[in-house]
């Protein structure tokens, strides 16, 4: 009898003891189901990365580990992320972020910092090392460290956070009509008119600055009927365009360029809190900056003139060939070759984005990077995390990316950008590898949307003829000035 | 403690609680709880909550506690140049808006107060506008407008050879806002007048036509006075509904060129969900609420004199 009761408890002391094994270490024993919610834009990028991530991923954990996009319309996608992030819904694990919004999200506790993570984690440590300088800086630190900075010290930085890695680093470059460049009789023409080449090659356009750009603005302007290329023109047609929009980022992130490539600076937010607005955001050098870019608005579809001239509705009219080349991001390039889409798709190359030419005569090509990162939120278990991570290091694995870049998408990872085979996977990757080397980043500080939008009204009055380049620049500049000083970044 | 003993005994002596509620004189307020509860969750809830932030400082992008700061946010409000500006904005395509829904809208009622051959069909397809999204009516003009390809910029480049960009300078961004609002809701304002127009004796124009008098007199002394409360009426809820004006400017302009077109409506928007600066958007609504409150109680006033009338 007592024998026989030992071993009944014997019985459930193992039993209890297998139960609660099971609970403490949920995935080891057997494999977990877990599903990760990310917002994200909707658009091909992302679309490709949950097709793919159906197709090719494999946990090494064993979990049983599901990506769940919620896909989110471009004009809607910060209120609708900061939206959910605010109600406290908890509703998503990761989130593809513009980078802008790091400090702002990172401020409110919602970003995860990942500098431990990446440290104690040899496969992230070599993926972190292996980014190019331009993409950590702007999608993974917070408080924002500058490109050079992030060159000179790589990973771990002394006192650098971490918090994104790249979704996909995007950068602008030229979309040009091939047909009309390289035709005969507009060459010539140009050659007659400009004394210079038309541009026809990639290696032409490695030489285009502003001012050949200017003029190819001029020379393509028609009207319905001309000669256009060996036919005439069935509409009106112009010469060129880039963003002019009063959207969002539509036209900071083309000004930044002018005003950086001609020496300027905007606010330094890396220099806290020394550097000033006022006396800086209005130089002279910056109001050059912005007067050059106002010049080409005549060369440019008439929707430029309204400030609506967003990225969108630039490769819209370049696609339904109103516009002989178009200065836009690589992420829109792929419906641009697509026939369904485009009237062009078989008329067009591209090239890297027109710069200013130095006394060297090397041109300075410095553009606002774009693409976007993406990170994980604080309120994940450990078990989520970890399984948010094996989808980072998914991603981030050679064979991914370069299927990513084969697909229209980029890769931030230097040693896949190395590979010979990569500038000839899509026709983009050469200009954007070019450029890639050329980008700096606006703010990442949490006041970043009043910044942006101040600075959007007052470009917009400028690019409709409301007021002058030094009116806008003086206005945003004492607007930044007063709000950084109540926030305490300037003193 | 004694009612509940009171309650607990009806209960018992009811034969259970189920019995108790559905007593056919609980039934009434049984039935309407229901919608008192959505409507004290979905509406008065958030009306005080946000009430209450507005006397807090308050971001929701923070996780911090809001700070009690009293009257701070009203003061700063009502003493910000911009928020001025924004009203000086709303004010002028209020006004150039339901100023042309009325005229555009009485027009329309006279034309259709007489019985012409598909009349029925015309009036159909003349009341489509208002039944239609705001969104899809925002985007439709947008297109309408686009300069490059836009059906208005065709129509002018055939005169002047040149594309023209009704959207690129503050009045003409105004003067599009306010036709695409007035393309929407002339018919609206159709409506209130037909029903005016419709409810006019006949016998009032056959005497006057006996005495002969003119057409304006006619007007004068016999249709108008039929249809003014109901215009008083079709103005007063044309400017409530215009003052709050978003979805159109926002698709079409979104404020801009610059910030020509930017109502109080989309600033409310960005202080709220841009800026996230909660409790400052929140005292501006409360103001906006006021003034529409104000607007409100013109309204009711003059539907109690038409219905004083009527009677």
């Amino acid at each position: 009898m007592k024998r026989s009761w030992e071993g009944w408890l014997h019985g459930v002391s193992l039993v209890a003891l297998a139960a609660g094994s099971l609970m403490l270490a949920p995935g080891q024993a057997n494999a977990a189901d877990i599903t990760i919610t990310m917002a994200a834009p909707d658009w091909p990028p992302t679309r490709f990365m949950k097709e793919e991530f159906d197709r090719s991923f494999k946990s090494a954990s064993g979990n049983n580990i599901t990506l769940e996009m919620d896909y989110i319309p471009w004009p809607s996608f910060y209120e609708r992320v900061a939206a959910s992030l605010t109600s406290g819904e908890q509703k998503y694990q990761m989130i593809v972020t513009d980078s802008q919004w790091l400090g702002s999200f990172v401020d409110g506790g919602y970003y995860k910092d990942l500098t431990e993570e990446i440290k104690n984690d040899p496969e992230l440590t070599a993926i972190m090392k292996d980014l190019h300088p331009a993409l950590v800086s702007a999608y993974s630190t917070y408080p924002n460290k500058s490109p050079q900075f992030i060159k000179d010290n790589p990973f771990p930085a002394p006192d650098t956070h971490y918090y994104g890695f790249p979704q996909f680093p995007d950068t602008y470059v030229t979309f040009y009509r091939k047909d009309l460049f390289c035709n005969e009789t507009e060459a010539k023409k140009f050659q007659e008119s400009f004394n210079q080449k038309l541009p026809c090659t990639y290696e032409d356009w490695q030489d285009v600055d502003w001012t050949v750009y200017e003029n190819i603005g001029k020379h393509f302007m028609r009207k319905k009927g001309d000669p256009l290329g060996d036919g005439v023109a069935d509409d009106d047609f112009f010469g060129v365009s880039f963003q002019a929009g009063k959207s969002y980022d539509f036209s900071s992130m083309q000004v930044n360029a002018f005003i950086w490539q001609n020496g300027g600076e905007i606010w330094d937010e890396t220099r806290q809190p020394e550097a000033q607005a006022e006396g800086v955001v209005n130089s002279d050098i910056n109001v050059k900056a912005f007067e050059q870019y106002l010049n080409f608005i005549q060369y440019m579809p008439p929707v430029a003139k309204t400030g609506q001239a967003d990225i969108f509705v630039i490769q819209d009219l370049y696609m339904q060939g109103k516009t002989a080349t178009t200065i836009d991001w690589v992420g829109l390039g792929e419906p641009v070759l697509d026939p369904k889409t485009s009237r062009v798709h078989d008329k067009s190359a591209f090239g890297p984005a027109p710069g200013v030419r130095k006394e060297d005569g090397t041109i300075d090509r410095t553009g606002n990077i774009g693409g976007q990162p993406f990170v994980l939120t604080t309120w994940n278990s450990p078990e989520v995390d970890a399984a948010a991570i094996e989808v980072v290091k998914w991603w981030l694995k050679p064979e991914t990316q370069k299927k990513f870049a084969a697909n229209g998408g980029q890769s931030g990872l230097m040693s896949v950008m190395a590979d010979p085979e990569y500038d000839s996977l899509r026709p983009w990757n050469r200009a954007h590898k070019e450029m890639l080397d050329w980008q700096r980043d606006v703010w990442h500080v949490p006041e970043f949307f009043e910044l942006l939008t101040q600075q959007q009204e007052e470009f917009d009055k400028a690019i409709t003829g409301q007021i002058t380049a030094q009116e806008a620049l003086d206005s945003i500049a004492r607007f930044q000035q007063q709000t950084l000083e109540d926030a305490g970044r300037i003193e | 403690m004694a009612s509940s003993a009171v309650v607990a005994h009806e209960i018992r002596s009811e034969g259970g609680f189920l019995p108790w509620l559905l007593a056919p004189q609980r039934r009434g307020p049984l039935l309407v709880a229901p919608a008192l509860i959505v409507l004290f969750l979905m509406n008065i809830f958030p009306l005080l909550w946000s009430f209450g932030l507005s006397f807090y400082n308050y971001s929701a992008k923070k996780r911090d506690v809001p700070d009690f700061v009293g009257l701070r946010f009203f003061e700063r409000v009502v003493t910000d140049p911009v928020v001025w500006e924004r009203f000086k904005t709303t004010a002028i395509i209020v006004s150039s808006s339901v100023l042309m829904q009325l005229v555009v809208g009485f027009l329309l009622a006279l034309l259709f107060a007489k019985q012409f051959p598909l009349r029925r069909i015309l009036l159909m397809l003349v009341l489509t506008p208002m039944m239609l999204s705001l969104v899809a009516v925002g985007v439709f003009f947008k297109l309408f407008y686009e300069p490059t390809f836009g059906l208005v910029s065709q129509a002018v480049a055939m005169f002047t050879g040149d594309r023209y960009a009704l959207l690129g300078s503050p009045t003409g961004a105004i003067i599009g806002v306010v036709i695409a609002d007035a393309w929407m809701w002339s018919p609206f304002v159709m409506l209130l007048v037909l029903a005016g127009l419709v409810s006019v004796p006949k016998y009032l124009y056959e005497a006057a036509e006996i005495d002969r008098t003119s057409p304006w007199r006619r007007f004068q002394t016999i249709t108008f006075p039929y249809i003014k409360s109901l215009l008083l009426l079709a103005v007063l809820f044309r400017t409530i509904e215009t003052f709050k004006l978003f979805d159109v400017v926002y698709i079409l302009t979104e404020g801009g060129p610059g910030t020509a077109t930017e109502t109080i409506g989309v600033y409310v928007y960005r202080l709220a969900f841009q800026y996230f600066r909660t409790s400052q958007s929140a005292a501006l609504a409360y103001i906006i609420l006021f003034v529409v409150i104000v607007l409100t109680s013109l309204y009711l006033y003059a539907v109690n004199r038409r219905a004083q009338e009527v009677d």
